[in-house]
């Protein structure tokens, strides 16, 4: 558990799955130096194998005891893609279109297919996932060399690259699948929920260009957050597959509102709800019945009386509001370290590697 | 891996006295051991040593397939010779291994072939030795690794931004483009040769700055390896004269070893041929057990050690203690006479505690690790008993 904890929560009900987080944060971070495989944004469709492929069967995470739970490592080719180009610049000469790489899987391979029979009952749902930045986190766990640590002042997770050995435990530890192997360098890297934009006051890159505002960025005890709001007194945003057991920090306000069934003569069933209620309780918890209740309650007062703080939330009307990052809260921890510039992470930039013989001292997790 | 030409040392190597058994006799020499490379025709001349490399089983891992692979792993024969002038010591280790593995390609799930050359920082005590596990509290090592990895890159292009962007972002074409590509190649370190400083395997720390100078290579032939690390006798980290110990590590590729899922020796002892001192702890380390096995076998069940420890055929695989399935393979008899004595005297931070939080084998009290495991004060006998069954279990060499 850090001092603070920085929390994202993304409204299920307005992703269109356009990617363009996913495309932001890939320009930002991934597209070089042997990150070219990695989406530490993605946005996948449910029902679907995800990415990497089906990483809910991949292991990790923690059982009821806390027990660590073992996992697999994914395979680039078979479970995450790889990434492949096109000859566009030879095209010109008379070249026929191909691909560098002879593709046979990738991130969205099954982009829409979803589940149920078209037009009777088929459904599908996106969803958008970066690193849950956990309070319990699993990578952490598995580090057997002290080199994933979890910021104090907000609760983001870093892999120390210079203690970082690429023994790849970490990638195995969670359950989400959002830690990957660099084998360019040979160490684990993964999303740093834009600490560098954060600590200036900016949001990460996914959210900010999110062209459906689906995205609130915001500490989990600013009361006055949205995020707050969200989560804590509305209870709407709920935590993806908490049932690993590694406390994520990225909440998701379920889909809620999705077209009725139609029947065998191709008309409407009234009241029927095409999301079966198992998937989200698998995805959610048992607590997605009340949020969704909420949120039907909530429309309903605002269909009403005009008035829903809740549903003006939802709407998003203001990044301003929809970000609350504080940058007076970073510039007074730089204060206190004696930087003058905007915070960078120390430990992030230089390791927690030492000049002197035998300085470097295991940190002790609770 | 540094490529140098070989120099014949032969003709200058001093006859080896007859020593205690199992020491590894470093002979002398008055040419540079530099210049040695794994297949030196001089490595010939020198006398081996065979040792037992026993599967590291301390802690269990959290890789499914990895432990798939290492379920059931023999032990297995090395051999090792050393040379010294009077600056540098040189050490090969020869081991099996019937597959080359190199950690090669865009992949994320490969595993290279390795080795590592472990020294005590302090060696003076035999009976105080550091922890086998890359030492431990007060007692540190210093290890060199040698990867079979492909050339890798600094995480941050030795700060060189400009040079990590991708190529489409660099507005650049034909040959800038190959200029480009050619530029940030150079940013490749060539080699996975690194060394440590550690008190305990999750505090190994990578010297950095430059203050540990030495070199490593591997060579692949006959179904084994050739590994070969040179360095100073004496640096700002260690002294070594007389004799010393040392301990080898092997990590095979194809089973996915990496980090603790690997073989491992005992300590061993060194002697620096021609030079006076080291008897002491070459007898300590080679000395046979003493004591009554099935007494010691007795007594191990008697006072509960099965209740925590996984010894194969007296209990199960846990969390709530280190594994002592090949702690006979790797372990002193001091250490382990001491660890039963003191639990606390060694107490390596092992893995994270947060993996298994109901059943953590330390506690922090007062910054300092307690062991979760009283102290056992038996009489001398008893634990002669005991040591003698412990340094029994190991698995059999294959």
């Amino acid at each position: 558990m850090s001092k603070r904890q920085l929390a994202m929560v993304m409204d299920l009900n307005k992703c269109i799955g356009c990617q363009t987080c996913t495309v932001a944060c890939k320009t930002q971070w991934t597209n070089r130096n042997g990150r070219e495989y990695m989406y530490w944004n993605n946005v996948e469709t449910y029902p679907g194998t995800g990415y990497p492929k089906n990483w809910m069967e991949l292991g990790g995470g923690f059982d009821a005891a806390g027990d660590l739970q073992a996992g697999v490592v994914p395979n680039i080719e078979a479970d995450y893609g790889v990434p492949w180009d096109y000859n566009h610049d030879e095209l010109q000469f008379g070249a026929e279109l191909k691909p560098n790489v002879e593709p046979t899987w990738g991130p969205n391979w099954d982009e829409d297919e979803g589940a149920g029979n078209f037009p009777s009952d088929n459904y599908f749902f996106y969803i958008p996932r970066i690193c849950n930045h956990c309070s319990n986190p699993g990578c952490l766990s598995a580090c057997p060399r002290d080199a994933i640590f979890k910021r104090e002042q907000d609760g983001v997770v870093l892999v120390d690259l210079d203690r970082c050995q690429g023994y790849r435990y970490c990638i195995a530890g969670c359950p989400y699948k959002k830690i990957y192997f660099n084998p360019k360098i040979s160490k684990s890297e993964k999303c740093i929920l834009c600490f560098p934009r954060v600590e200036k006051g900016l949001p990460p890159a996914c959210a900010q260009q999110c062209v459906g505002r689906i995205r609130f960025v915001g500490f989990l005890d600013d009361k006055e957050g949205q995020v707050y709001k969200l989560v804590h007194q509305y209870k709407v945003a709920l935590p993806l597959r908490s049932d690993y057991g590694t406390q994520p920090n990225v909440y998701y306000v379920p889909p809620t509102e999705a077209p009725p069934k139609f029947d065998a003569e191709g008309r409407v069933i009234e009241g029927s709800n095409r999301v079966p209620i198992e998937e989200l309780e698998k995805l959610f918890g048992k607590e997605v019945h009340q949020a969704m209740k909420t949120l039907r309650e909530e429309k309903e007062k605002r269909r009403k009386t005009g008035e829903s703080e809740l549903m003006d939330i939802l709407i998003a009307y203001k990044h301003e509001d929809m970000f609350r990052l504080d940058q007076n809260y970073y510039q007074s921890i730089a204060k206190k370290q004696g930087i003058s510039l905007a915070p960078v992470d120390h430990r992030y930039m230089a390791g927690k590697n030492t000049e002197n013989k035998y300085q470097f001292k295991v940190v002790e997790y609770d | 891996m540094t490529k140098l030409k070989t120099a014949l040392l032969a003709s200058t190597l001093i006859a080896s006295s007859a020593m205690a058994s199992n020491a590894i006799l470093a002979q002398k020499t008055n040419k540079d051991v530099t210049k040695l490379t794994p297949t030196s025709k001089a490595w010939s001349y020198a006398k081996a040593t065979t040792i037992h490399l026993y599967p590291q089983t301390t802690i269990t891992f959290n890789d499914k397939k990895a432990l798939e692979a290492n379920a059931n792993n023999h032990a297995k024969e090395a051999r090792v010779k050393a040379i010294y002038n009077g600056k540098n010591v040189a050490f090969l280790l020869e081991w099996p291994d019937g597959t080359k593995s190199v950690q090669k390609g865009y992949r994320s799930d490969v595993y290279g072939d390795g080795f590592a050359v472990q020294l005590p920082v302090n060696y003076k005590d035999p009976s105080k030795l550091p922890y086998i596990g890359m030492g431990s509290d007060g007692r540190p090592v210093v290890i060199h690794l040698q990867k079979a990895v492909q050339p890798i890159y600094e995480p941050n292009g030795k700060g060189n931004v400009g040079m990590q962007q991708n190529i489409l972002s660099k507005n650049k074409f034909g040959k800038d483009i190959k200029a480009y590509n050619k530029e940030v190649a150079k940013l490749a370190v060539t080699d996975y040769q690194r060394s440590f400083v550690s008190e305990g395997f999750r505090s190994m720390t990578e010297i950095k700055d430059g203050s540990e100078k030495f070199s490593a290579d591997m060579a692949y032939g006959n179904h084994a390896w050739k590994g070969e690390v040179v360095r100073p006798l004496k640096d700002s980290y260690l002294k070594l004269q007389g004799g010393f110990p040392v301990a080898f590590a092997t990590w095979d590729g194809a089973r996915m070893q990496r980090d603790g899922l690997k073989y491992l020796s005992g300590w061993v002892p060194v002697k620096l041929v021609g030079q006076r001192g080291g008897d002491k702890l070459v007898e300590s380390l080679t000395a046979p057990v003493k004591g009554d096995v099935e007494n010691g076998k007795n007594l191990v069940q008697q006072n509960g050690c099965t209740g925590c420890h996984y010894i194969p055929g007296l209990s199960q695989p846990s969390t709530m203690a280190p594994g002592l399935a090949n702690i006979g393979g790797y372990a002193t008899a001091a250490y382990l006479r001491e660890s039963i004595v003191d639990p606390s005297a060694v107490v390596v931070p092992g893995y994270n505690r947060n993996q298994h939080p109901n059943t953590p084998w330390y506690n922090v009290v007062d910054g300092k690790r307690v062991s979760a495991m009283p102290p056992y004060p038996l009489d001398d006998k008893s634990l002669d008993d005991m040591v003698a069954y412990l340094k029994t279990l190991k698995a059999e060499v294959k």
